[in-house]
């Protein structure tokens, strides 16, 4: 049984979203209880292959028995297994905040929307699970084609924003397809492990650089990459709010991870570190993605547009850590894709909680909001303090590793890069705090009770938007102290031996 | 304004295509039966396809069985596909709520 | 030079296609013109992959035409059939392009429900005198 564990993590969801429509077609009021139940069986998996693999090491998993050049391989590693970990919860979570905001946003069409929202999650499973270069191009559509439907049902501007992310999302993955097709040209094989025993001896093929130059290139695009990010602001802010809680913290992350194992599985480091010059391109965008990130969301004032420009910074953050090739940074990248995932579900989270509660999303809205929703702007609170990374809260240790990582580098500017972008990020919460803390009362011109209000918006924000709230934030604040734990026992065997 | 947009997606449509043809330098020449793609990973399917799967046709063999994973991701991509379609579309034609 | 050109010019053709398209989604200003640019693209990949599955000297479809006969595995030959894979994977490769277009075409269909006009320059007109909801043009570097 627990040999077929890997398989389980992308049959079950694949078939409980075929089984969705049917299910809710039935009773369209099951479809929620049963979406929780499908992805309690992925969670439960990923959870066992994650300790399988600190016990055991990387296993993989031959699909219909045959070896992998020819077949198709799952390969779970230290850090495929941590990001099925990462998905697999905070689309549980998502999942369980979908169940109000969703019922409202899609009234009538829950069940089409559970199906996508399951379809959704194991793209993301798919792309990270498997072993095989063509494999995580379907998959990535999957997630695409899923996201594509999700983000399209949102507000005023969505169906437009959706068409200009799936043409720059095509170009994307038919990007990573053209790379396939080169380096299946130079080497006759589409296994990641195959390939990466044929590779080294064909590094200075044109064929090979070219197709290395597209993978990165489309994997840039899905990740929204500083001068490639221009679909993502738009696509995010218009999409529902129980879709960018699920989209937002991951889309970017998984294509992080595929970043990630091109430049260190796939091609070996010393690939990028002596044939291409693409930590160089890769840390600059990085830098750039920083300031135009930052700069843009202090623009803002609609609190969700601003979050997303904070994404494309956040990418940027991962990316430079990926580019300073030491261990230093790509602890801290990988450290920051788990942190970062998590305070983007916390705050997409909060933001949905907010429109559900009938509040704009304008910086102006959020007067004297800690007293009509104190637990959600509690959880605001924690998650601003992790954004500008102050000590309990997780965001300051992947920061520091970030720190660190640019400073062994003895790469100044990026130093400099990540101290100024916490200090604005620091500017971007506080002014939103402040406007819902320290601002005077207007309930009190309005003759009411401060408690009084408390107790009667606290009953208002529904279990299903404020527990997963609550665990997100307590999430954000037990990852910072056991980061020490998460790199020792995980991410110290993911960062290459040759760092 | 328009006219420098357009320039600019120019530009970019000529380095990539300028890059792709760079690629094509190192590729085998075309039908080369020794290319790298053909002698691989693709003889074994065309020697033992028939052997184990027991069809004549190999591209069945190899699309059903032996990547038969990709596959199931296909079908996957059609439903997603047809059930975004049926997400977008429905409440245009039809307003009201068939479930109960 | 000329078996240089012989050996390649297919591929080039396929480059020159591929950009065609490429150039209609980022260049063009109508919503209709870059979905089949898309088209172009996608289907110029397609051709790509599966060229590098033929083999010439005689190879023919990967069908076997001898299955049936018990000694029939002796006499296959690798370099009588093409490359079997690179159709199977564009059989996936044609599915998920034909299912994207469908979803941007339910998208458009969207659009123009709401601004009756699928000229992007329009549309850009009618959101910026409806609100001051503004959105970036696809890939404009100013942004």
């Amino acid at each position: 049984m627990s040999d077929q564990l890997p398989a389980l993590i992308i049959v079950a969801p694949l078939l409980g979203a075929f089984l969705t429509p049917i299910i809710g077609w039935w009773n369209r009021h099951l479809s929620h209880p049963w979406v929780l139940m499908v992805l309690t069986i992925p969670l439960y998996a990923a959870y066992s292959s994650l300790f399988k693999v600190i016990k055991n090491g990387p296993f993989g998993y031959n699909l219909g028995g045959w070896a992998p050049p020819w077949g198709i391989e799952y390969r779970i590693d230290y850090l495929s297994a941590m990001m099925l970990v990462l998905i697999t919860t905070i689309g549980f979570l998502a999942a369980i905040n979908a169940k109000s905001a969703g019922n409202t946003e899609f009234k009538g069409k829950e069940a089409q929307f559970y199906t996508l929202f399951l379809l959704q999650i194991t793209g993301f499973l798919g792309i990270v699970i498997t072993g095989d270069l063509f494999n995580v191009f379907v998959f990535l559509e999957i997630s695409s084609l899923s996201g594509y439907g999700l983000i399209a049902h949102g507000e005023e501007g969505a169906p437009m924003a959706t068409f200009n992310y799936i043409i720059i999302g095509t170009i994307g993955a038919s990007f990573y397809l053209l790379g396939v097709g080169y380096l299946y040209m130079a080497t006759g094989s589409l296994n990641i492990a195959d390939l990466a025993t044929l590779l080294p001896a064909l590094y200075h093929s044109k064929m090979v650089l070219v197709g290395f130059a597209f993978f990165t290139t489309g994997v840039a695009i899905k990740m929204g990459l500083f001068p490639l990010h221009i679909w993502m602001p738009d696509a995010y802010t218009t999409a529902p709010n129980s879709v960018s809680t699920l989209i937002a913290p991951l889309m970017t992350k998984v294509a992080a991870y595929l970043l990630i194992r091109i430049l260190f599985t796939l091609f070996k480091p010393d690939f990028a570190l002596s044939v291409v010059p693409i930590a160089t391109i890769l840390g600059w965008l990085a830098v750039a993605a920083i300031v135009v990130g930052g700069v843009k969301a202090l623009a803002q004032t609609d609190i969700k547009r601003m979050v997303t420009y904070i994404m494309v910074a956040e990418v940027g953050y991962i990316v430079m850590g990926i580019s300073v090739m030491n261990r230093a940074g790509l602890t801290g990248a990988i450290l920051h894709i788990i942190n970062d995932a998590c305070m983007l579900l916390c705050l997409f989270l909060v933001i949905g909680a907010i429109s559900f509660k009938g509040h704009g999303r304008e910086i102006y809205h959020f007067q004297n909001l800690n007293k009509k929703m104190p637990l959600t702007m509690a959880a605001f609170v924690i998650v601003a303090l992790s954004m500008c990374g102050i000590p309990p809260a997780c965001g300051f240790f992947s920061k520091w590793y970030l720190i660190m990582g640019t400073i062994v580098a003895k790469q100044w500017v990026f130093t400099a890069t990540l101290l100024a972008s916490s200090l604005i990020n620091a500017v971007l919460f506080f002014r939103i705090i402040e406007k819902a803390y320290l601002a005077p009362p207007e309930d009190v011109a309005a003759g009411l009770d401060h408690t009084e209000a408390v107790i009667i918006t606290r009953d208002k924000v529904p279990l299903t938007m404020i527990v997963p709230i609550l665990i997100s934030a307590a999430i954000i604040l037990i990852l910072g102290p056991l980061s020490g734990k998460i790199i020792e026992t995980v991410i110290q065997h993911a960062v290459p031996a040759i760092f | 304004m328009r006219n420098w947009f357009k320039l600019i997606s120019m530009a970019a449509v000529i380095i990539t295509g300028a890059l792709l043809i760079y690629g094509t330098h190192d590729m085998p020449a075309w039908g080369d039966p020794d290319s790298p793609a053909n002698s691989h990973v693709s003889p074994r399917y065309i020697t033992e396809a028939t052997k184990k799967t027991a069809t004549p046709n190999i591209v069945s063999a190899v699309l059903a069985d032996y990547r038969s994973y990709d596959t199931l991701g296909e079908s996957a991509v059609i439903f997603t596909a047809s059930i975004s379609c049926f997400f977008l579309l429905r409440r245009i034609r039809n307003k009201e709520d068939h479930n109960d | 030079m000329t078996e240089y050109i012989l050996a390649k010019y297919n591929y080039w053709i396929y480059v020159v296609l591929m950009m065609i398209g490429l150039y209609a989604m980022m260049g063009k200003r109508n919503l209709v013109k870059k979905l089949i640019g898309m088209n172009i693209f996608q289907t110029s990949i397609i051709l790509l992959f599966v060229s590098t599955g033929v083999k010439k000297g005689g190879a023919t479809v990967p069908i076997l035409m001898h299955a049936g006969h018990e000694h029939g595995a002796q006499l296959i030959q690798v370099s009588d059939y093409l490359n079997p894979l690179p159709h199977v994977l564009m059989l996936t490769a044609i599915v998920v392009s034909i299912a994207t277009t469908g979803v941007a075409l339910a998208t458009l269909i969207l659009i123009y429900k709401r601004y009756h006009t699928l000229e992007e320059d329009e549309i850009l007109a009618i959101r910026r005198e409806s609100r001051a909801y503004k959105t970036p043009r696809i890939l404009n570097p100013t942004d």
